[in-house]
This record gives C-alpha cells, structure tokens and sequence, in this order.
C-alpha cells in the first residue's frame, strides 16, 4: 500500500528498515505443555533453529531501560555493529497467572502488519530461552517531539519545521486509518524521532481495529490532554476522528510549545476544552446532549472563531489556521478525516516543508529511546501524572 | 479485522500449497515416529470436528462471539501445523486458543474465567492453574510468530450478499458453510474472498427450500455436480450475454457466474475449494465423537498432559 494517497506509487518504496519475514519464533514445545516422554526432546528442533537463528541475528546489549511490561535494550545486528535495534523484552507477568499484557499483544498484532516510513518497524520477533518475547524495534536514537517542543531555549523551529513533522506524522495517521486500525493515543512524546530526522508514530499498546457496526468501545483511551469530546462524554461508537482530534492538539502545541488544553482531570478537560474551543451544543454539535457523560459548565462559550486561532497560531499562516480549526471540529462527523487533512491545502502553500536532514535535531540519547519504548500506553512521564488515560478494563470490556 | 489483507501476515506466512502443508505434517509426524504409532489418532478432519464442537462449548459459557471462535479455529489449525498434536494437550489448547482470539478479536475474558470453564469442561483433563494456560498462550503467540491478525471470509459475505441479491436464508446458509469450513483446511490454503464466494455459490445451489434451510449432508453428490455445473458456466459465459432480470435462484447462479467470469477470481481455486467442503461434508457422516475423543483422552492421560 502506497505511503501517502497523494504519493506517486514507487516514490512510497523507500523508508526505514522493513519488516518483512517477521520472524519465525518458536519456543521449545517442552515448554507450553508439560510432556513426559522423552522421545519429545528432538521435536521441533527445526523451529527451535529457526528462532536460535533469528536470535543469533542480532546482540542484546545493555540494557536502556525498564518499562512496566517491558524492558529495553540497546542490540546491534551481530553481523553488522553499527547497525543498531532497540529491543524491547516483554515480561512474562508473575510466572504467566495473569496471560501476556493487553498492551503487549496489541503493540505486537499491529506492528506485525502495518509497515510504513512514518511508523516504528519491527524487524523481527524472537523468543529467549527464559521465556520471554522479544521485539527487535528500529532505533530511534533522536528523541520524541515532545523533547523538542519542550526545549523552548534549545530547539527553535519554525512553520515549515512544523509543517514537515506534520506531514508525517498526518501520512502515519492516514496510514493507520486506512488499515481500519485506531491509535487511540497520539500524542508528542508517542512521536518518535529516526537518526535522519523521520518522525515515526510508536506505541500501539491502546490501539485497535475499527469496531464492527453496533460493538461498543471503551472511551477511556487517549491521554486526556489530546482526548476528543466524544471521548469525554463517554462515546462508545467512534472513528478515525478520535486521532485527529489528538493529531489537532499536537498540532496546536507544536506552535505554541505548552500543550493546548491541559485538564488535570476528566472534567477540568472538558472546561478547558469548553474554554478553547467552544462548549458543545446541540447546535453546533446534534445529538451531543445523548451522549452518555455529556455534561458541559455553564454558561457555555462561543465557538472560538478564525481570530482567536490566528492570534494563536498565526505562525502557521491563514492555510495552517484552517487546517487547525477543522482538526478541531468538536462534532466527530464533521471533523476532517485523516485523508482530507493530507488533501489540504496547506502543505501545498509556501513555505514548503523542510527537509528531513535540515530538522531541527536535539539527541535523545539512549536513556530517552528506553523511556520511550518502555512506558506504559495511555501514560505521560512522571511529572504529568495524574493526566494518564485509564488503565483498560480488559476484564469486563466489550 | 484490521489491516490489508494483500499486506497480511496472513497472506505472506500462513497461505500454503495442499504440498507444502503435507509435508510441514509429515515433518512433524517423522520426527515423533514412536508417538504417532503408539497413539494412533482420527483423521485431522474428525479431529478438527471434535475441536470444533469443544470451542463450542467453551465459547458457549463464555458467551463469546462467533468471530472469535473462527479465529480460535484458525490458531489451533496454524498450532497443530507446526507441533505435534500428541506433544500437547489439546483441552488447554482449545481453552489458550478461544482466550487469546478473545483478546484479539476484542471481547476479552479474564483468564481466570476461561481457566475456570476450561475446568467445568473438562474437568477430567484440565488443570486449575492459570499459569498453565498463560504458559500456553506465550507458546502459541511464538509459534504463530507473533503474528495474528485474522482476516475472515465473514466480512466478503457481509459485502456481496446484496449484488448477488441473497435472500436471508442463502445469507444464513452461506454463513454457516464458511463456520463450517474451518473444520477443513481451507483457511490455509485460499483466501477469504475465495472461501466467502464458494459459501455464496454453494448456498445458491443447495437452494434453501421454504420449508427451511435443507441439511447439508446427504445430498452431497448432487450439490457437487450442481456446483460443478455453475462453475463451468462461468467459463462458457460471455459477459453480459444471459443476464435476464428474473429474481430465481436459477438467474441467481447464473449472475454470480457472469459476475466471477469478469472478477480477478481464480476459478481454479474455486473449484477446489468448492470440492474440499463438499468432500468435508461427506467424511462429516462418518464422524464418530466417541472414538475421537477415547483416543485423544488415551494419549493425554497415558503422557500426563493433563498435569
């Protein structure tokens, strides 16, 4: 599938390390199910050689970090040093009681199947000998946005810098929703950055695919910050417009270096939200009243229109202000979609995006590699807790 | 289902040839000669019929819907090509295979809970242990590679029911013929498009009679023939030659001909699939569940697999 509806096909072929033969792992069958006889012990050694070859692939060095469900490490290609992996082991919770961990078997089910320049790669998947799966992820050595947003003394960028992070990050989203897989937690520092300045979407540990028509949803994804309304109100039936929401919000603080809406709690979000953006009504939103968790402070506030949003974010241009505003559409079903946000006029306007070697760079450092591939989903960094998107129900979701 | 299916891991790794799939299991088979001779199983068809009838009843008191239970069907079919049956023991891999779609499929149960009616199920052969059956499902994710996403025949039914104009029961027939096919090999070796199109044009030859959907199973060399009559239309059919406006079935088949004659559809692979069901449903008669079941619970016990 091509990187971008509006790419010419074989301009899409380039890209990061692709996943193709995503290994063929297998774990000692001694293992899974007790056996007693020992005429077993040869079996499946040609799967077993298959995994000790894919392991035999690549060295696991030391170790970067550690997660809540995984534990990262720096790794090289064992026949090439300099080509380096991040990988990430995911542990086994109290010998196996509780199953594999929710995040860990979405972030694997996805990754498997969504290849694309603007989307972590994972290059293979091993099991070790102690019983854990590891997956060898491309190294994103440079950081996340949210470093770079935050280093307000540090990093400066301007509009066609934001406008070249947009872009791939925006082509990401299309390609997500295009493969009816939902992110469902799109946010600054989920947006990681490759040594040639390629933003790459990771962490798919809250996604899933498009609901069938009629199942019901949990509404408590997103980190609340980049959560939509719909979300906030308890929506249980939603689309693609929940990420663009939260691709809106990254946009918003992009341009303005502090997050846009930041409630400390569900309800303080949805104040903030009534404050800058507008109170959802039955009038510019029908049928928002319905909505399970529909609660708005009165009295509400307009709809903020073009003015507050150029005086804002004027450093985007007149094209960007609109783009802004129609990610932010409170109503879902008038809210762009990801295709049409990669249509708009925008990226066609001057200035031109810059190019990928000429970003604004910040080095993340190894440390920052493992804080990010090794948080949980739904959670900000430790000083910002409090903000983080509940924990899934697995239990008792439908 | 998520993703592209052209793109899938289902399409890249888990399609075979019938050649390749023989001998991935002969493979197995050589490698645990003494096993296979000293515990001699059913055919891999009744075998998939019992499997099948216990997923039932386990997704039955766990309420869980029937797009899990075919990719449970699919896990354990993707299992058994790469471990020998005897290694294992089937009961917790049923209860390993219906968590983990679960899990996937979006309706998950706690694992206590399917330990739990894993063990009202099978009391005799099923430990209480959850670890045990997380410890399953770790060696079923690494033996699957990690990868499973499943894509369905269900959802090509859902969208072609209305161009071929089928009526709620050919709907529903055609339904239950692709559950059926995963007790067969299909899901390995054709595409789901495949499958959902031979389910429409077996449930328009089968021709459910007013009086109810009629049974599948005696019937079997005439819907074979049938079948093969629709099939070879298509390749006598010019397209747009005989489309008359009639609403009978008749018109029907001969529309879903016209339509496949102009489709990147391979009808070769059609008429095989077509051919495996029908065959399925005639080795269905002879399926005893007694004795499949004694001699899955004879190797399970005498190995201690149950432990």
């Amino acid at each position: 599938m091509a990187v971008s509806p509006l790419v010419l096909p074989g301009a899409a072929e380039k890209g990061g390390p692709t996943a193709k033969s995503k290994l063929q792992s297998a774990a000692a069958s001694s293992n899974g199910t007790p056996n007693a006889a020992q005429s077993s012990t040869e079996v499946n050694d040609v799967a077993e050689q298959m995994n000790e070859d894919e392991k035999a692939k690549y060295v696991k060095g030391k170790k970067l970090g550690e997660g809540t469900y995984a534990n990262v490490y720096l790794g090289h290609i064992s026949s090439s040093p300099s080509s380096l992996v991040a990988i990430k082991k995911i542990k086994v919770q109290q010998q196996y009681t509780e199953g594999m961990a929710p995040d860990a078997i979405r972030e694997l089910k996805f990754l498997q199947e969504l290849s694309h320049p603007n989307i972590i790669s994972l290059i293979s998947v091993f099991s070790s000998k102690d019983q854990n799966i590891n997956l060898v992820l491309e190294f994103l050595p440079m950081g996340d946005l949210e470093m770079l947003i935050k280093d307000t003394s540090g990093v400066r960028y301007g509009m066609a810098d934001i406008k070249a992070w947009m872009g791939m990050l925006s082509r990401a989203v299309w390609f997500c929703h295009e493969n009816f897989v939902l992110h469902r937690d799109i946010k600054p520092n989920n947006l990681l950055i490759a040594a040639d300045g390629e933003v790459k979407l990771a962490d798919f540990g809250l996604a899933r695919s498009f609901s069938d028509p009629y199942r019901l949803m949990t509404s408590t994804v997103i980190t609340i910050w980049y959560r939509p309304p719909e979300l906030l109100f308890g929506a249980r039936q939603y689309s693609g417009a929940v990420d663009v929401w939260s691709v809106g919000l990254v946009f918003a603080e992009l341009v303005i270096r502090v997050p846009y809406l930041q409630g400390i709690n569900e309800v303080d979000q949805i104040a903030k939200l009534c404050m800058g953006v507008g109170t959802p009504t039955e009038e510019n939103w029908p049928g928002v009243s319905k909505l399970p968790d529909y609660t708005v402070p009165a009295p509400p506030s307009p709809v903020m229109g073009i003015d507050h949003y150029l005086s804002m974010f004027g450093t985007v241009g007149q094209e960007g202000v609109d783009l802004l505003m129609k990610m932010l559409i409170m109503d879902p079903r008038r809210r762009i979609t990801a295709r049409q946000v990669l249509e708009h006029g925008w990226w066609s306007s001057d200035p031109r995006a810059t190019k990928n070697e000429d970003l604004p760079k910040k080095g993340g450092g190894e440390s920052k590699v493992a804080e990010d591939l090794g948080r949980r989903p739904g959670m900000v960094d430790d000083e910002r807790a409090g903000k983080v998107a509940r924990k899934l129900d697995f239990g008792g979701m439908r | 289902m998520a993703a592209n299916y052209w793109e899938s891991s289902q399409r890249r790794h888990w399609l075979f040839t019938r050649e390749q799939l023989d001998d991935l299991r002969k493979k197995l088979e050589d490698q645990g000669q003494d096993l296979v001779q000293g515990y001699p199983l059913p055919q891999l068809r009744h075998l998939s019929i019992y499997f099948n009838q216990q997923i039932a009843r386990l997704g039955k008191r766990l309420g869980v819907r029937q797009q899990a239970m075919a990719t449970a069907q699919l896990y354990i079919r993707r299992f058994y090509s790469k471990v020998e049956i005897r290694q294992t023991n089937p009961y917790l891999v049923i209860a390993t295979a219906v968590y983990l779609a679960c899990k996937m499929e979006e309706c998950p149960h706690h694992i206590r809970l399917v330990v739990s009616e894993g063990r009202n199920s099978w009391p005799d052969f099923f430990s209480g242990d959850t670890s045990k059956l997380g410890e399953c499902e770790f060696f079923m994710i690494s033996e699957m590679s990690s990868q499973m996403i499943v894509h369905h025949p269900y959802r090509t039914l859902t969208s072609l029911q209305g161009i071929f104009s089928l009526t709620q029961e050919e709907s529903a027939l055609a339904w239950s013929i692709i559950n059926d096919h995963y007790m067969t090999d299909l899901p390995l070796l054709y595409a789901p498009h495949t499958v959902a199109i031979m389910a429409i044009l077996l449930a328009l030859v089968l021709r459910p009679n007013q009086t109810g959907v009629q049974s599948v199973g005696p019937a079997v060399g005439s819907i074979a023939s049938a079948a093969q009559a629709a099939l070879s239309s298509v390749h006598s059919s010019k397209p747009g030659s005989s489309d008359k406006q009639n609403a009978g079935p008749r018109t029907k088949v001969q529309r879903l001909a016209n339509w496949l004659a102009e489709s990147n559809v391979d009808i070769e692979d059609l008429v095989d699939c077509t051919q495996e069901i029908i065959s399925f449903y005639e080795f269905q008669e002879q399926y005893n569940e007694k004795l499949t079941r004694e001699q899955i619970n004879r190797f399970v016990k005498a190995r201690g697999l149950d432990k």
